[in-house]
């Protein structure tokens, strides 16, 4: 895979060397460019991670392997319009854990905790919306994922203080806190708020569940006299109002710079007096908030959406905020699209049943693309190296700025 | 001509860089050859493909006139060549013996066989008059006993070529005495020697020949005892270079800076890495605390800046104390710093050069209103910093620092602690490392802060920079200062003494 | 005296599988490669050893069964492994994210191929337990401590312990073991005499994939009768007492054991008479060994004795 796309980009160094002057030099800074590099790894590994669906699609069952291929690739679309809502439903939780994990990446912290977030704040807002009723609508729904949200946050709270002031690996003790938050909701449903019959947690009143926000009007399928309606609902808004927010902070504020800055280096934040420690446990906090807030947004949904499972099983959607987090590079928009495009597939995936395959066929391909973004990550950085070595050997009277990467502080070679 | 080893027109390339340009270097048996260059010009690279931890790719080398692959350590070992590196190969929680076994131990059916190869070290050992425990654990010896360990490597495997790269970096004149005559015994023993350095004085000493790389190529070979020190700079630099830094007399004022019984404690060991340092730098002075690698200088100034707590002392700065500010309030009561180690502390790498020079400022009025960072204000700072000061980068303010070359790093550095105009300006090893263009212009911009009355604390490990820049040497030895000198009234001999802690005198605060 | 019996074999259940995998995750990190991908090695191990077993039980039951099985169970973690040594070592990629990426394509591949194959599309794997030793033959007869050791035992429990000597000796007399623990430490002092760091780095991880394999296995047969593609995160538990072990055997020992109480103590509440008593829930029991861990890693990752160059890819070419 690595080969192929390096004899690509070595094609197009070697046509574009021959262009005059000023627009090779802007398209060899565009190939440079991280940018595009990271995208095209990202794109890259969605391709192969299908394959390699295809292919177990394959082994599976020959003659409807293609046929489910296809169903997959069509996703949410092959039911029409409320299919299509029902990618944006799906898409929304996602956002969300996506934000959580890239959040806590760019500080340099793994946040594979987002499980353990998710359902704790999933459950603190279905009990809101339970047995808080006598608070009015709008606000019981805003109460409720407000509640989601500190609950999350503080789930984040735990492993960023190990972190900081115990030197525990946030890996570990994010981890321990899914398995710790899954018994923990399951406790709290069981106990407070479940529906025995269906084991799930009860519906939430009709005061909390979020509003539409108009998109009854987009999404839904017409069956006769009646709207076969989409359960998506102004969730979506929210989550990509957040997005937008979250951008903001890691590139536009201090604290955002902060942030950064201790992800990429804690030795020179120390030394320009950020509070190293402090940055740790607010990244950490913030993750947790929105992992939290995800689990809010996908629960309060109403009678058709999603109630909370009382199994011993960790949250799906916590675990593939990860993979939406490395394809969209931290970058909360990357996020949304490989959010909806992760969704997309799930939903496509749900339809494979009508096959006789099996829906788990869906996390065997995002796994497949977590493990080749990870080995595509070796390739981005050699291959802006790569084109460097080209352009060296193309003009080796230019300007010699490379020293800085080959050497230590020793400066030997 | 008898050459026991032959590189012919290596070339070694990198991604990006070629390390060595068709260079040629002939070691004739029993002899001492150093390899002379600037910190780039190829010499640690092109021993390392000697040694089997790189393939050239163009060129051949020869063993005694036949032509020899080396594709790993393994292979060179078989041919008889060892190396020591300027950065000790040495497993941290092992033992010596273990150190120096590893890679050809002796063992039955997979079992380590400890006493035979115990018994041979202490043989070497005693043979060749390099003391060591082979029991003690490799992070709780000296600097000096490490190095003994990794030459003891090398005869262990009876390598009887023998490549030492930069090995007196790391030790007093009088190790250094030591080590000169170790080399000359080896070689009389019929070891050939070769030895990387940049250190003119040591070459005239015990070379007998000198091959001299520049940026890659090859300059030539000369015979030591009909060459200068002058003829040799030369052909390493390209150009005639000034030796001495052009000062004026200096009159300093009242004391700014001052420090009084500081205590820090040390991180592997019970005792205090400095202990009770008093001393006081004044306006329109530079101040230089010499001493070995590893006596405290470090944690004195980490101590000193705020990065790490101190056990005891205080600090003062314009008579306002500071020895329980945060790193950024020191900032902002007048000490700027000038880290040791410019990728771990002094750049966030992978932030642009105009995010990097407003890491001390990015918080104040001027670049951020309501925690929204104020981007063109950052970017104008960056452009008149970059002029003001020479810095080359590939795309100005936006130019990633990982891009920038190690002596445009360090100018960034240096353009940003100054234009903070502090009082005190602690400059820690500021010149490490570079190339000699960028060495000058940063002892420079040292005597021109010191000209406009700043107060400057040099910290050095290169006995010309501290004779050179500073207008008072203070010695520092086992985390105490043993001595407070003026350039002009003492010779590198006597520096060398108290650093080593052979000698010591009262320091007057 | 039978509650303490059944204490210490229910710890044995527990606390066994748990030193299996730690020590396996050992291997790996001595060698320089974190391995976070314990438990979807563990759940691969499990599951094609149990589904192997399912398969068999028909014609061939006891002893004989479950060692094919274990030979099964390691071959597979061993195997499995190699996609996560490919990806730490050869490609260099960060070792976290290919050790998550495992985590999740192993219980969706069991799930996916047992439903695939199993009639019904059942998720489960069901097995006959015909592996339990009530008594070990004169040992089990042993006052007091054959109660405690040797009786309703597994060979699987024996095993154990032998791979943990095996693997004291392994690290610390023999040439692999020292080698191995170089190119943890310092993988360049290793490579500059000739040690191939990329082989012994695969080894550590091979090693670590065989005994989480392994692990995988010994955890679900004494403990269910089926296999329903989890081992309740216990890949992430042997992390931690590989942590708190200081990546030292004994010491990772001492850390299993402690783990295997807690865990019996949670799973046995009703028939611990004190605890019977109190009014705590199944949830909270579940949770107590987690719980116990962040307890315990916050007090031993101040001082964290990990291996130097743990989870830093090795380049040739960076000095």
């Amino acid at each position: 895979m690595k080969r192929l796309q390096k004899f690509f980009m070595g094609h197009s160094i070697q046509r574009l060397s021959k262009m005059p002057g000023g627009s090779m030099k802007r398209l060899q800074h565009f190939f440079m460019s991280t940018g595009f590099n990271h995208a095209s790894a990202s794109v890259f590994s969605i391709i192969v991670g299908l394959l390699f669906g295809l292919i177990i699609l394959f082994i599976s069952n020959p003659s409807q392997a293609l046929e489910g291929f296809g169903i997959i690739l069509k996703g949410g679309f092959s039911t029409g319009a409320k299919g299509t809502g029902q990618v944006l439903y799906f898409a929304t939780p996602l956002i969300l854990t996506g934000l959580s994990v890239g959040f806590a990446f760019k500080t340099g912290l793994f946040n594979i905790g987002a499980a353990g977030q998710f359902i704790m704040g999933g459950t603190t807002a279905v009990y809101i919306g339970v047995l808080w009723t006598s608070i009015p609508a709008p606000f019981h729904w805003m109460v409720a994922l407000l509640g989601a949200t500190i609950m999350g946050g503080l789930w984040g709270l735990i492993p960023g203080l190990l972190k900081a002031y115990m030197n525990v690996h946030e890996v570990i003790s994010t981890i321990m806190m899914n398995y710790i938050g899954m018994y923990t909701a399951n406790f709290l449903v069981k106990s407070y708020i479940y529906d025995s019959q269906m084991a799930l947690s009860k519906n939430v009143a009709p005061t909390a569940v979020l509003p539409k926000g108009g998109l009854d009007y987009v999404f839904y399928n017409q069956m006769g006299n009646s709207k076969d309606l989409s359960t998506v609902n102004a969730g979506i808004i929210i989550a990509l109002v957040m997005a937008i927010i979250i951008f903001i902070i890691i590139n536009k504020t201090t604290f955002g710079y902060e942030l950064k800055a201790c992800g990429f280096n804690k030795n020179a934040s120390k030394y320009a007096g950020i509070n190293e420690k402090r940055s740790i446990v607010l990244s950490m906090v913030i993750a947790g908030a929105l992992a939290g807030l995800g689990g809010g947004l996908l629960y309060l949904s109403g009678g058709s959406g999603r109630r909370i499972r009382v199994v011993d099983v960790l949250a799906m959607e916590g675990f593939n905020g990860i993979p939406v987090a490395l394809l969209g590079l931290s970058n909360p928009i990357g996020i949304v699209f490989s959010a909806i495009f992760i969704s997309y597939i799930t939903v496509g995936g749900n339809y494979l049943q009508t096959l006789n395959f099996v829906p788990e066929i869906i996390e065997i391909i995002i796994a497949c693309i977590i493990y080749f973004s990870a080995l595509s990550m070796f390739f981005r950085t050699l291959l802006p190296r790569f084109i460097k070595f080209i352009k060296h050997k193309k003009f080796p009277e230019g300007e010699n700025i490379e020293e800085g990467q080959t050497q230590e502080e020793g400066g030997e070679l | 001509m008898d050459y026991v080893i032959e590189m012919l027109n290596i070339t070694k390339e990198f991604p990006g860089v070629i390390a060595n340009d068709d260079v040629t270097l002939q070691l004739r048996r029993g002899e001492i050859h150093a390899l002379l260059g600037e910190n780039g010009a190829g010499k640690s690279t092109l021993m390392s493909v000697l040694f089997g931890l790189y393939q050239q790719e163009k060129g051949i080398i020869k063993k005694d006139g036949v032509e020899v692959k080396i594709n790993n350590p393994n292979d060179a070992n078989d041919l008889g060549i060892g190396m020591v590196h300027q950065h000790f190969k040495l497993v941290h929680n092992f033992t010596v013996l273990q150190n120096i076994i590893l890679g050809a131990e002796t063992t039955k059916n997979g079992f380590l066989k400890m006493d035979e190869a115990r018994e041979k070290v202490v043989e070497l050992s005693n043979l060749y008059g390099l003391m060591v425990d082979p029991d003690s654990i490799i992070e709780d010896i000296t600097v000096g006993m490490q190095q003994r360990a990794e030459i003891l490597k090398m005869l262990y495997r009876d390598n009887e070529i023998l490549i030492f790269d930069e090995p007196t970096a790391v030790l007093t004149p009088q190790e250094i005495e030591e080590f000169m005559k170790i080399m000359k015994d080896l070689a009389e023993e019929g070891k050939s020697i070769v030895f990387i350095t940049h250190k003119l004085n040591e070459i005239m000493e015990a070379a007998d020949r000198c091959t001299v790389l520049r940026k890659g190529k090859y300059v030539g070979t000369v015979e030591v005892a009909s060459t200068t020190k002058e003829d040799l700079s030369e052909m390493m630099v390209g150009r005639k270079i000034n030796f001495s830094v052009e000062k004026a007399e200096t009159k300093p004022g009242e004391p700014v800076f001052e420090v009084r019984d500081l205590v820090v404690a040390s991180s592997h060991s019970t005792k205090n890495a400095v202990n009770n340092v008093s001393f006081r730098v004044r306006k329109g002075e530079i101040v230089c605390i010499a001493g070995i690698d590893g006596n405290g200088q470090s944690e004195l100034v980490y101590g000193l800046t705020g990065l790490s707590p101190i056990r005891g002392g205080k600090i003062f700065i314009k008579g306002k104390e500071i020895t329980h500010m945060k790193v950024r309030e020191r900032n902002q009561t007048g000490m700027s710093h000038i880290p040791e180690d410019r990728h771990k502390d002094g750049l966030i790498l992978d932030y642009s050069l105009s995010e990097n020079l407003m890491l001390k400022k990015y918080f104040t009025p001027e670049f951020q209103s309501n925690g929204f960072i104020k981007f063109d204000v950052a970017t104008e700072y960056a452009n008149m910093l970059i002029e003001k000061f020479d810095i080359r980068s590939g795309q100005g303010p936006r130019t990633k620092a990982r891009s920038m070359s190690g002596g445009n790093q360090q100018k960034a550095i240096v353009a940003r602690e100054i234009d903070f105009d502090p009082d005190i300006l602690i400059a820690v090893q500021p010149t490490r490392g570079l190339d000699v263009g960028s060495i000058e212009y940063i002892h420079k911009q040292l005597v021109a802060q010191r000209d406009e009355g700043k107060a400057v604390l040099l910290i050095s490990l290169e006995l010309d920079e501290v004779m050179e820049v500073s207008d008072r040497i203070l010695v520092i030895y086992e985390g105490e200062l043993v001595a407070d000198l003026v350039p002009e009234n003492t010779t590198v001999q006597e520096l060398g003494l108290y650093m080593a802690g052979s000698k010591r005198t009262e320091v007057a605060v | 005296m039978n509650v303490l019996f059944l204490i210490v074999q229910q710890t044995m259940f527990f606390s066994i599988p748990l030193l299996i995998v730690a020590l396996g995750g050992l291997f790996s990190e001595r060698g320089g490669v974190t391995n976070i991908a314990l438990d979807g090695m563990m759940i691969m191990g499990a599951f094609t050893s149990i589904f192997f077993i399912n398969q068999m039980q028909a014609t061939m039951s006891g002893q004989s069964l479950l060692l094919i099985a274990i030979l099964i169970a390691v071959g597979t973690g061993a195997i499995f492994s190699l996609l996560h040594a490919y990806a730490s070592i050869n490609m260099k990629s960060d070792q976290i994210i290919s050790g998550t990426a495992i985590n999740m394509l192993a219980p969706a591949f069991a799930i996916y191929v047992a439903r695939m194959i199993q009639d019904n599309g059942i998720q489960q794997i069901s097995f006959n337990n015909t592996f339990r030793i009530s008594s070990v033959p004169i040992l089990g007869d042993i006052p007091v401590i054959g109660g405690l050791f040797f009786r309703n035992a597994y060979i699987t429990t024996y095993i154990g312990f032998a791979i943990l000597i095996v693997s004291v000796i392994v690290l610390y007399k023999t040439k692999f073991g020292l080698r191995l623990r170089a190119c943890g430490e310092h993988p360049h002092a290793a490579d500059s005499v000739g040690i191939n760091v990329y082989k012994m780095r695969y080894a550590g991880v091979i090693i670590s994939g065989a005994l989480a394999g392994l692990g995988g296995l010994v955890f679900v047969v004494p403990t269910s009768t089926n296999f329903n593609a989890t081992v309740s995160g216990y890949g992430f538990l042997a992390l931690a007492v590989m942590i708190f072990g200081q990546w030292k055997p004994l010491r990772v020992l001492f850390a299993a054991l402690f783990f295997g109480l807690m865990k019996t103590i949670a799973a046995a509440s009703s028939v611990i008479p004190i605890l019977a008593t109190l009014p705590i829930p199944s949830d909270v029991y579940k949770m107590t060994p987690f719980i116990a861990t962040l307890i315990v890693l916050a007090f031993s990752s101040k001082d964290s004795q990990a291996p130097r160059a743990v989870a830093i890819p090795y380049d040739k070419g960076s000095r």
